[in-house]
């Protein structure tokens, strides 16, 4: 191994019960260079990183990781052993502990000591200079608990960066993240470069690869289809190594005729714990029509569709109607009744049981149209389920295996083909596509222009702007809890979308 | 990753044996359990140079297994809903002693010499003073949001106050001839063989029609031979055990509390798997945000699941003054170890959103093993509770083990 190589994988492979989640994967780390790894939805990446991070020790997996020249054997407490090795990870699924605060939980399990108790003083002042330093827009002593996931994301980073690593992995770190925290990511990735870490980038937003990384490693099913530089690549090319196949268009369009008006929004005010999380939202949804929200974290979206289900903030004023007649909807249970859907924003707390099976999570919500009033029709319950999962194409070994098992896109198609199935009159998505690979986006795409075509009214929450104009007839876009305009797909730009996102117009 | 998109719509049967081997990953803990259980009964048999296996002892395990094994049915949607119950001994000692009053002193100037009349207004009484206790507690829990630890405890506190008041420290008696065949009496043999029959038609009926539906809906079979095996195995086991028990020549047959067990055995695994009611509980244990957001009423659920274990403290108390034949001050006290262990030991996650019924009947029927062998070998009671105590957390322990070996 050569002085310039870092890391090096040499025929590693992972299996799990039923499962080849890698098989023979090498290549090799330039020390201080920043490596990107992409494919589809349960390709492998996140199982990878998790060898490296120690979640699967040495033992467990067969082949060998060469790190600065030496084998790496992560045993006994492999977790805190890699951090030992300076290895540090932003997981792709949030690992925070809600009840702590920012501050907390950035040192969790490394809490400064004087004198056999912590040293809160000295945690404090380090997390403030570390959020400093990289301009991070947390603050320390906020309660995670009350963060949105996007504020997660970034607590998540703060904590890797604060163990100083030499190697820094990032595992769809801006999956929630909007266009401004983005830049400012890339801008400390670009430093942390400078300083020499070398840094294993993961997204499913492929412009991101082409800003920052040097070298991209391609895995299809668990193997390495290409591992080159960045620069001899293009877009097209990559999409075309991870799906096998080429990608003409990435969003398709449909030929929809939006209807009357389904659900109308305004002027609404709402208050949460003595706070007001909603100062004026105004809009209006149409039958057939796909309407976009755009914003920037911490700007009310996730906060407005909460609420319009009835799960949030109490409305202090203001209306919702719902085909012209006012309704309050106080509670889930009667939001799904009145015909709204709702792919809520952060999967694992909101969207799935994890333990339980993709059959019994896609017909949690739809149990009413399996069989009589009381029990179940299983048969009926499996055919339906398994024709969502087979739709949306959910990769796992069976229908009966447990969600918690499925990489995290595939996770998401579950909780999106939950909510296809209960046939709502309004679907509400906060951010559907977080995390899923290009491929299957287009497949979701599809869907939603089918169901627009249908006549159903999709709001569309997303942190990708391409997204929101390539999908939406209409953008709104909000700031600090105000709808700040609706723009219409066809004269929106990014720019004069984010002229709105940052409160300046 | 070889694994590509669900293809099919069930687990692909590719072999018989990668069939077997799934499903006894996944129904781990009760493989464990029934090994554990084979050797307590081959080691007590040996202990007791064979009495243990005798018609007698076997009628009289099953039977002894009965009160908290009802109760244990209950206890695995309470713990799978996160919650706990720790009042349910105590509950059905309170219900046991009120039946046994009414018995010894109301029903006798009420309607004389009408036993029957007697014994069902003993049965409905008993249910619903256990069912009004499970709305009082679950609406508490539920509604006003009081955790169940404490709710449940408190309650162990005034049902031990009522006890005593019922009882005024005195043993009622409880034996009345009909009421008492409640706990005492057996299904003659006859019938006993009868059932047996008509259970073992039921299966091979229920089996044609799952099969006919799978079809209707293209999912692939499982093999015949498979099917036909379960069904025989399980007839056997029935075969079997009414062979055993109806050789016991002073009072052949089924005890009619096992019976009773059986029934609601079978009809609470069905709703916790085959209803909406059950299928919320695990949802709700799994992850309780998801399940409110999937418009599913925590509250509801959680209320219907205390008024539900009510209803089957009540069961088990009447049961309970049946089989005793008296109420007194201890009647149910401590039941709730056996409840909550029953529960624990046949798989039921005290994180929630796991547990199975069947699972804990198997945990229950190792409670009684244990109690009756060491009770035949005549250990001392101190050693009784030393040795479940252990062996409730060795089960743990062993599993736990096992699990994190597996992955
Ligand atoms: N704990 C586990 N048990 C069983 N199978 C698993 C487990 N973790 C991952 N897998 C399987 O391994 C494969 C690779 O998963 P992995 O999470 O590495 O994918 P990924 O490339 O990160 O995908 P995504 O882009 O969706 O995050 C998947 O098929 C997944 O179902
Ligand atoms: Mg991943």
């Amino acid at each position: 191994m050569s002085e310039d190589t870092i890391l090096e994988f040499r025929n590693v492979t992972k299996e799990f019960p039923g499962v080849t989640a890698l098989s023979d994967v090498s290549f090799k780390v330039k020390r201080g260079e920043i490596h990107g790894l992409c494919g589809e939805n349960g390709a492998g990446k996140s199982t990878l990183m998790k060898i490296l991070a120690g979640v699967y020790p040495y033992g467990t997996y067969s082949g060998t990781v060469l790190y600065n020249g030496k084998e790496l054997k992560l045993q006994n407490s492999a977790i805190q052993a890699a951090v030992r090795e300076g290895i540090a990870i932003v997981y792709q699924e949030l690992t925070l502990v809600p009840a702590m605060t920012v501050a907390e939980n950035i040192f969790l399990g490394r809490e400064p000591v004087e004198r056999g108790s912590i040293d809160w003083d000295r945690l404090h002042s380090e997390t403030r200079s570390i959020l400093e330093k990289y301009r991070l827009d947390v603050r320390p002593q906020d309660v995670v608990r009350n963060l949105g996931i996007g504020q997660m994301q970034m607590t998540e980073i703060a904590k890797a960066l604060s163990e100083d690593a030499q190697v820094l992995i990032l595992d769809e770190p801006t999956s929630a993240l909007s266009e401004v925290e983005i830049d400012r990511l890339m801008e400390i990735l670009q430093t942390l470069k400078a300083r020499g870490v070398t840094c294993i980038y993961i997204t499913h937003k492929m412009n991101e690869f082409f800003r920052i990384t040097d070298q991209l490693t391609v895995l299809r099913d668990g193997k390495v289809v290409s591992s080159q530089p960045t620069a001899e690549l293009t877009p097209e090319k990559v999409v075309g190594l991870m799906v096998g196949r080429e990608m003409k268009e990435r969003f398709p369009r449909g030929a929809r005729q939006p209807g009357d008006v389904i659900l109308e929004v305004q002027d609404l005010h709402a208050e949460w714990a003595g706070r007001e999380v909603l100062k004026g939202v105004s809009f209006a949804l149409r039958k057939g029509e796909i309407l976009g929200i755009a914003g920037l974290m911490g700007s009310g979206r996730t906060e407005l569709v909460m609420t319009l289900f009835g799960e949030f903030a109490n409305v202090t004023s203001g209306a919702v109607k719902l085909d012209g007649k006012p309704v309050q909807i106080k509670g889930s249970q009667a939001a799904m009744r009145h015909g709204l859907g709702l792919v809520p924003e952060d999967r694992k707390r909101f969207g799935l049981v994890l333990p339980q099976s993709i059959v019994r999570n896609i017909s949690l919500a739809n149990l009413g149209q399996f069989g009589g009033s009381l029990a179940v029709d299983e048969d009926s319950e499996l055919a339906a389920s398994t024709r969502m999962a087979q739709d949306l194409a959910v990769k796992a070994p069976s229908v009966q295996v447990a969600v918690g098992s499925l990489s995290g896109g595939n996770q998401q198609k579950v909780v999106m083909a939950k909510w296809l199935l209960s046939n709502p009159q309004i679907l509400i998505m906060d951010d559907p596509t977080r995390g899923i690979d290009v491929g299957a986006k287009y497949e979701i795409y599809k869907l939603m222009n089918a169901l627009a075509e249908r006549g159903i009214g999709i709001i569309m929450i997303s942190s990708e702007l391409e997204e929101v104009l390539g999908m939406s007839d209409r953008v709104m876009v909000m700031w600090q809890g105000r709808s700040q305009g609706t723009l219409d797909t066809r004269e929106a730009t990014q720019e004069r979308i984010m002229t709105l996102a940052t409160g300046l117009a | 990753m070889s694994n590509s998109t669900v293809t099919q719509p069930a687990q692909p049967q590719k072999t018989l044996l990668s069939g077997l081997t799934r499903r006894f990953r996944q129904d781990f803990q009760t493989y464990t359990m029934i090994v554990a259980l084979v050797a307590i009964w081959g080691y007590f048999a040996v202990a007791t140079e064979g009495s243990y296996v005798s018609p007698q002892n076997i009628s009289n395990l099953f039977r002894q297994m009965s009160v908290t094994s009802l109760m244990a049915a209950g206890m695995v949607l309470v713990i799978v809903t996160g919650n706990i119950d720790l009042s349910v001994g105590r509950l059905a000692g309170y219900v046991s002693v009120i039946v046994a009053y009414l018995q010894a002193n109301t029903w006798t100037t009420v309607f004389p010499d009408q036993p029957a009349l007697a014994a069902i207004s003993s049965v409905i009484v008993g249910l619903s003073v256990g069912t009004l206790w499970g709305i009082a507690q679950g609406y508490i829990i539920a509604y006003l949001r009081v955790p169940a630890f404490i709710v449940t405890l408190g309650s162990l506190f005034i049902l031990q106050g009522l006890v005593l008041l019922q009882t005024e420290g005195k043993t009622i008696p409880a034996n009345q001839p009909v009421f008492s065949e409640i706990g005492q009496g057996y299904l003659p043999a006859e019938l006993s063989w009868g059932l047996v029959a008509v259970i073992a038609a039921f299966l091979v009926f229920n089996m044609l029609n799952g099969r006919r539906n799978k079809r209707r809906y293209g999912f692939p079979l499982p093999a015949l031979t498979v099917d036909v095996l379960k069904i025989a195995a399980y007839t056997v086991l029935l075969v079997v055990y009414v062979g055993v028990v109806n050789s016991y020549s002073i009072a052949p047959g089924i005890p009619y509390p096992v019976l009773l067990l059986a029934l609601i055995a079978v009809v609470v695994t069905y709703v916790s798997n085959n209803t909406r009611f059950g299928r919320y509980a695990y949802a709700i244990g799994g992850n309780r945000d998801a399940a409110r957001l999937s418009g599913i009423s925590i509250k509801r659920n959680i209320f219907l699941i205390f008024v539900l274990m009510g209803f089957l403290c009540g069961v088990a108390g009447v049961v309970l003054a049946s089989y005793v034949g008296y109420g007194t001050i201890g009647a149910g006290g401590g039941y709730e170890l056996d409840v909550i262990a029953s529960a624990i030991l046949g798989g039921t996650s005290t994180l929630g959103g796991v547990g199975t019924i069947p699972g804990a009947m198997i945990g229950g029927l190792i409670m009684a093993s244990l109690s009756t062998g060491l009770q035949m070998l005549n250990a001392p009671p101190a050693l009784t509770y030393v040795i479940k105590g252990s062996v409730l957390v060795f089960a743990v322990l062993l599993d736990v083990y096992l699990k994190r070996n597996d992955s």
